[in-house]
């Protein structure tokens, strides 16, 4: 069986604030990561690759030379060989013409059998790019997956619905969307990401894929206008002292703003 | 909306992944649709989650036509059968917007059809709306929060998935027209449902008047009990942050507040050692009145609460409920 997991390299998403009196978001200098939702794919295709004889696990993840060390920890966590998709397109982001490009290197590396996501990526909370890339090869989705059985030709998964849990099945190629309530993803030591050695990271240009900057551009998709603060004004007052105290003190403005029983 | 939205004869079609939210989406539609003097159609699909033969009910007047398309019964129902559904109305009615309201299918649904029509599509959608210029916008949250983006919506047709729904949802009295289609041809029959199990519905966040949510300042599963006994006293529903209901697993899902949990719109939003990331804060925009005990005055919480008691939560948690109770005697 052969598994790809397209991973995400983004910005550590709790270090991201809006400035006030610039009206910019800041992201420079940011500590960089493997999304989250990401991880949980990444385990969930190795614990198949544990149980399962003769699997090959390979990672794809867009990004500039800095996603490089993302890219080796996402390999380190027990993928057979990584694929780094270069960026510079960031002006054309979109989940559906990211997912565009990463069909497009998928075909190039050979249409796998089961294809993870995590569910969402941690900046852009697009739940999309998985379901997406699905349709451009045509093949069958199945999310959020909270379970997991494969076979040499089908996938069992549990789909945690609001209000259900739908047992579903599907033929071989797969993608599936991972849902990060479905396990507990491993820490990759240094050592194990010193070890990942270069030959084990592949590199595509856009070139490569066919592809262009301007291209990308052409296609439909959204473009970003401009944005704002996204936080509510709130009052902000502080209660100090001894906990009895500060706790009347609550119940007192509770009472006063009517929220009380 | 000139070459965006027709005006008179134009119609928004409304669709979801269950029943829920298919309203959610047709009550979204309905300003807009009003301004542009569109109509609102419904799209739904037999055998999703949920489905019933109350649907038209539930809908009400939110939508003025319903079309019910039925697949070969062999094949689940899921977001690329939906997306089938929608492409054979779409096919006929040719409309510049399409809202699914916030559920998994409606993801799945709306990637794919907008890949089919060559059209924008955009998700975690929080307003939708024409701008001065007669554009289609859609807002929606950027980096969990962080700020609100404004997204031009410049292909058509629009594909948009609303962010998960807060609060009531507007009901009106009415009933759509109904027509029931069969999908021809018949989806692509990739996915099989082996079993479905309903879930016990115990969490009520959205339409909870005030809710007390844990967060990572709790050192154990155990002592979320005492959170618990805050809950009862308020008659509160009870949530939690992401790394309780996500790391940790101490709460399940459906008790998560937050982008990716639920939003809540409570009269009072207790936070209890829940730091405030943003992904939590986009959460609890709707709540009148929060409240917040940590013991780090530098925590986001802070600056988003309109009261934060500091201090230890395993010692103003007790002294919080006898001052409740002290209140309740009079006292």
């Amino acid at each position: 069986m052969r598994i790809v997991v397209c991973a995400k390299h983004v910005v550590d998403s709790t270090e991201v604030r809006f400035d006030e009196k610039t009206e910019q978001l800041v992201l420079a200098n940011l500590p960089t990561k493997i999304s989250d939702y990401d991880r949980n794919a990444l385990e969930a295709a190795v614990v198949l690759k544990e149980r399962l004889d003769d699997c090959r696990l390979d990672v794809v993840m867009v990004g500039g030379p800095e996603a490089q060390k993302t890219l080796k920890e996402a390999v380190a966590m027990g993928a057979d060989q990584g694929y780094l998709i270069e960026g510079g397109w960031e002006s054309a982001q979109d989940p559906l013409r990211t997912a565009r490009v990463l069909t497009r290197a998928i075909e190039e590396m050979g249409v796998p059998d089961l294809l993870l996501f995590g569910l969402y990526s941690e900046d852009g909370y697009n739940g999309l790019t998985g379901a997406a890339v699905a349709e451009l090869l045509e093949l069958p989705y199945l999310a959020p997956v909270v379970s997991l059985e494969a076979d040499e030709d089908s996938v069992e998964a549990e789909l945690l619905l609001p209000g259900l849990l739908w047992t579903a099945r599907a033929s071989l190629p797969c993608v599936l969307g991972i849902d990060s309530t479905m396990n507990v993803p491993r820490l990759p030591t240094v050592l194990q990401v010193m070890k990942v050695k270069g030959d084990r990271i592949r590199t595509f240009t856009l070139s490569d894929l066919g592809l262009s900057a301007s291209g990308l551009e052409e296609l439909p998709g959204v473009r970003l206008e401009s944005y704002a603060g996204g936080g509510v004004e709130r009052k902000g007052i502080v209660i100090e002292g001894p906990p009895a105290q500060a706790a009347e003190e609550l119940v007192k403005r509770l009472e006063e703003e009517g929220v009380l029983l | 909306m000139s070459g965006q939205a027709q005006k008179n004869g134009g119609a928004v079609l409304v669709a979801g992944g269950n029943p829920q939210s298919l309203c959610q989406a047709a009550a979204a539609a309905l300003p807009l649709a009003r301004e542009v003097e569109a109509t609102v159609e419904g799209v739904f699909l037999r055998g999703l989650p949920g489905d019933s033969e109350d649907l038209p009910d539930q809908l009400g007047g939110l939508v003025e036509r319903l079309f019910v398309y039925s697949d070969d019964p062999g094949a689940a129902a899921t977001g690329q059968a939906l997306a089938a559904a929608l492409l054979a109305r779409v096919e006929e009615r040719e409309p510049a917007l399409i809202i699914l309201g916030d559920h998994p299918f409606s993801r799945e649904a709306a990637a794919r059809l907008a890949l089919r029509l060559g059209g924008s599509c955009a998700s975690m959608c929080e307003r939708i709306h024409v701008d001065e210029a007669g554009r289609l916008r859609a807002e929606r949250p950027l980096y969990g929060g962080v700020a609100s983006g404004s997204l031009l919506l410049a292909n058509q047709p629009a594909v948009c998935v609303l962010a998960p729904a807060s609060g009531q949802e507007l009901a009106l009295e009415g009933r759509p027209e109904v027509e029931e289609r069969t999908l021809s041809p018949a989806g692509p029959h990739k996915v099989t449902l082996v079993a479905s199990q309903t879930l016990q519905k115990t969490v009520d966040l959205a339409g909870a008047r005030r809710v007390v949510s844990v967060g990572r300042g709790f050192a154990r599963a155990e002592d979320i009990a005492l959170a618990e006994e805050l809950v009862q006293m308020l008659e509160a529903e009870l949530g939690c942050s992401r790394p309780i209901a996500e790391d940790f697993k101490w709460l399940p899902q459906e008790r998560l507040v937050g982008l990716t949990g639920t939003a809540v719109s409570p009269d009072l939003y207790l936070a209890l050692g829940i730091s405030g990331q943003v992904q939590h804060l986009a959460g609890i925009k709707g709540a009148r009145v929060v409240a917040a005990i940590n013991t780090d005055p530098r925590c986001p919480i802070v600056r988003n609460a309109d009261y934060t008691v500091l201090g230890d939560l395993y010692k103003v948690l007790p002294a919080l409920k006898e001052a409740l109770a002290q209140g309740r005697n009079g006292g």
